[in-house]
């Protein structure tokens, strides 16, 4: 059977985390610049850590590693992550 | 080429050793503490946009850069463009990588492209004590291990680790891979590799890494290999080899598996206990950035500014020094003894008459600009080591959308507060050429700096609270409106922000008078000459006749149009060498201006051309051409808004 199997978790859009959860990056949607995703993973975003979201207005700021990062929500509207 | 040959090339010969790593991670206070050279020291990335060099204590014979922060590795902004460029030209012998020991998996991000440079590396894992606080500990011993190099835990800002760091040096070893890349993308390195190898082997640089940075597409490797006489093949090679070819980009696939490889190895050497998960300064640093309490937070610091600069500076020790000691102390006696030494009138003049040398140069730079600037830089690098003005980028970041701009570039506004012409530097850290160029051209037009703040608080706070508030709603428009119309003019699309918040720290007394302290020489160095020879040129004018001349050649628009007294064009005059220059010549004449008078004056030369440094500075960073076109759209505005505010407040007032 070739079916695709079914993701783990459910993925959601980082701009509609729920502040105070922990999250993993999934995946970083095309519309985001390559060199912004490039900008991503450099502040070390990516799908093995796990990150805070601290909150949501008017930024998201996220706590990743110790150190706290903001996103505007035109980029963590194409972030897609799953419950940590 | 041969070896020692390549090596003659270098514009300067002297063995050179360089301190890098991400922003904002203390390698600026290292390089103080390794140099006794200071270089300004900041709580917000970016502060450093150039490399500086300074000989290093511990070995005189040798060179020690402090480079910009690099994000990553291959450069993107201009700032990581410097470090770039150092790496290439520079007789590089030893890397000194400064990391953020509480994020171990960043820095190990960097040191796996740096380490495929074959430069022999220290890694140096500063601010440790704030990884303590934060219940991480990294095992350096492991970590040295597996990356066959140094490691050195070190805390700049308090000393801690510098003679285990000396040390080190002399132990400086080429550091193991982090990683092998998968097999298409080993293929394609080894090509590039061999290319290089080959066609324009670089003296110092391994040729892998040139090649793992040329496939990641770095500006300033293009442009060194474009400058080998050999370079032409590589740079075919990776023309072909790095084409777009959908969303898996090569320099995509590079990052991402540095990055795991850099997530692996932090995982093996790291522990992370339980730490506060509450702090005063986390506090602090999420009210600054609240959605609603962020704001009443920013008025807060804005009035406090106003008190301790616009209040006790241009106010009480303005009085004090201009009115109470020069007024009615120095200026007197000075007055008294040159007429007593110099019989000629006008030689007396010169020094001690109403565009006087003394009088007017020195009195205006001393007595009235120097309090200013002495608490607005002070209160400058209170906020600057607090941490303070990344979060107002969060805050500021809706409003600079309008301009088409993204929050990051309240940096370098901010920083025009304290002078626009080092600022204009500092617009490196912006990503794109559109946001260096509508940054740049707004703070020509409509930030003023120190001195001019002051002057302006000085004046128009003497009169009314209202009329301060009139002059900032005016400049804020002014700003708003010019900027959202640049943002339809210049072409390219605006850039979301995404910026990393530094944690809230306590400033640290003596950094922030040391800070102070340098500012106010690199200040009254620049002012004093300028202002000596702005007087002599009203002097030359006054006494050639000019002056009367240009004054009556002004009416229409000086007094017609913006409604002030006619010896406001010296004035004018006067700003086109400083605009604070400007703005002093018009505190002169605060006796004859009315409220609106005042107010349309400061906005006037608020708005008026930048000062001959910022010139400079802008056409070194922009060019000529767009320097003259910005002087010729800036100096039209001021006169407009002025008129118009003119018009419009005397139908008020």
């Amino acid at each position: 059977m070739n079916a695709t199997p079914r993701p783990l978790h459910e993925r959601i859009r980082l701009i509609g985390t729920p502040v105070g959860r922990m999250v993993r990056v999934v995946d970083f949607g095309d519309e985001i610049d390559p060199l912004q995703r490039e900008q991503l993973h450099a502040y070390g975003l990516s799908a093995a850590h796990a990150v805070k979201v601290l909150q949501q207005h008017p930024l998201t700021v996220l706590l990743c590693e110790h150190v706290e990062l903001a996103i505007e929500h035109e980029v963590a509207r194409h972030v897609w992550v799953e419950p940590a | 080429m041969s070896h020692a040959a390549s090596l003659s090339t270098f514009s300067n010969p002297m063995r050179t050793l360089a301190l890098v790593g991400h922003p904002n991670v203390g390698k600026s206070v290292l390089f103080h503490r390794l140099t006794g050279t200071y270089v300004t020291v900041s709580n917000y990335p970016g502060t450093t946009v150039e490399v500086s060099r300074a000989t290093p204590r511990f070995d005189r014979e040798v060179s020690l850069l402090d480079t910009p922060g690099v994000l990553a590795l291959p450069s993107r902004s201009d700032d990581e463009r410097a470090t770039m460029r150092a790496l290439l030209n520079e007789n590089m012998r030893t890397l000194i990588q400064v990391g953020d020991a509480k994020n171990l998996r960043r820095t190990l991000n960097l040191t796996a492209l740096l380490a495929e440079l074959g430069v022999p590396m220290v890694l140096a894992l500063n601010m440790s004590d704030e990884a303590r606080a934060r219940g991480v500990s990294v095992d350096t011993a492991t970590l040295a291990e597996a990356l066959a190099l140094p490691v050195v835990a070190t805390v700049a800002t308090g000393g801690e680790g510098m003679g285990a760091l000396t040390d080190a040096l002399a132990h400086a070893a080429i550091p193991a891979p982090l990683l092998r890349y998968d097999e298409a993308l080993e293929s394609r390195i080894t090509a590039v590799e061999d290319l290089i190898l080959t066609h324009c082997p670089h003296p110092l640089l391994a040729a892998r890494g040139l090649a793992i940075l040329g496939i990641g597409r770095d500006a300033e490797v293009d442009a060194w290999l474009a400058a080998q006489p050999g370079g032409a093949p590589v740079r075919e090679a990776l023309a072909a080899l790095t084409a777009p070819t959908g969303r898996d980009t090569l320099p995509a696939r590079l990052a991402r598996q540095r990055s795991a490889a850099a997530e692996a190895l932090a995982r093996t050497v790291t522990q992370q206990a339980g730490a506060k998960d509450r702090t005063l300064s986390m506090l602090v640093g999420r009210v600054a950035v609240h959605r609603v309490w962020g704001w009443p937070m920013l008025l807060g610091v804005l009035y406090l500014v106003y008190l301790f600069v616009g209040d006790f500076g241009a106010s009480t020790l303005v009085g004090l020094l201009e009115e109470d000691f020069f007024g009615g102390v120095l200026n007197p006696a000075i007055v008294d003894f040159v007429h007593g030494h110099i019989s000629t009138p006008w030689l007396a003049d010169l020094f001690v008459g109403e565009y006087g040398l003394w009088t007017m140069g020195m009195t205006y730079a001393l007595a009235l600009i120097l309090p200013i600037v002495t608490t607005f830089f002070l209160a400058f690098g209170v906020l600057e080591d607090s941490g303070y003005f990344s979060r107002l980028s969060v805050i500021a970041n809706r409003m600079f959308a309008v301009i088409g701009l993204n929050g990051r570039a309240v940096l370098p506004m901010v920083l025009g507060l304290g002078c626009v012409t080092m600022a204009t530097l500092t617009t490196r850290i912006l990503h794109t050429p559109r946001e260096r160029l509508i940054t740049i051209y707004l703070m020509a037009l409509a930030i003023p700096c120190s001195a001019q703040l002051g002057v302006v608080l000085g004046l128009l706070g003497g009169i009314s609270f209202t009329a301060t508030v009139i002059w900032v709603a005016s400049i804020v428009l002014v700003l708003l409106f010019t900027g959202w119309l640049a943002s339809k003019v210049v072409p390219g699309r605006r850039v979301p922000l995404i910026t990393e918040l530094p944690p809230m720290r306590m400033p640290v007394l003596g950094n922030v008078l040391k800070k102070t302290g340098g500012r106010l020489k690199w200040y009254l160095i620049e002012v004093i000459p300028l202002f000596l020879i702005g007087t002599l040129i009203m002097f030359g004018l006054d006494r050639s006749g000019a002056l009367p001349w240009i004054i009556e050649a002004g009416k229409p628009l000086v007094v017609g149009w913006l409604g002030l007294p006619p010896e406001a064009s010296a004035a004018f005059v006067m700003g086109f060498l400083r605009r604070d220059f400007g703005a002093s010549g018009l505190f002169a004449l605060q006796s004859q201006l009315d409220m609106v008078q005042a107010v349309v004056g400061m906005v006037t030369i608020t708005l008026f051309v930048p000062c001959i440094a910022s010139l400079m500075m802008i056409v070194k960073e922009q060019g000529l051409r767009v320097a003259a076109l910005m002087l010729a759209m800036i100096i039209p505005t001021a006169f407009f808004i002025g008129g118009v505010l003119n018009h419009g407040l005397r139908l008020i007032f």
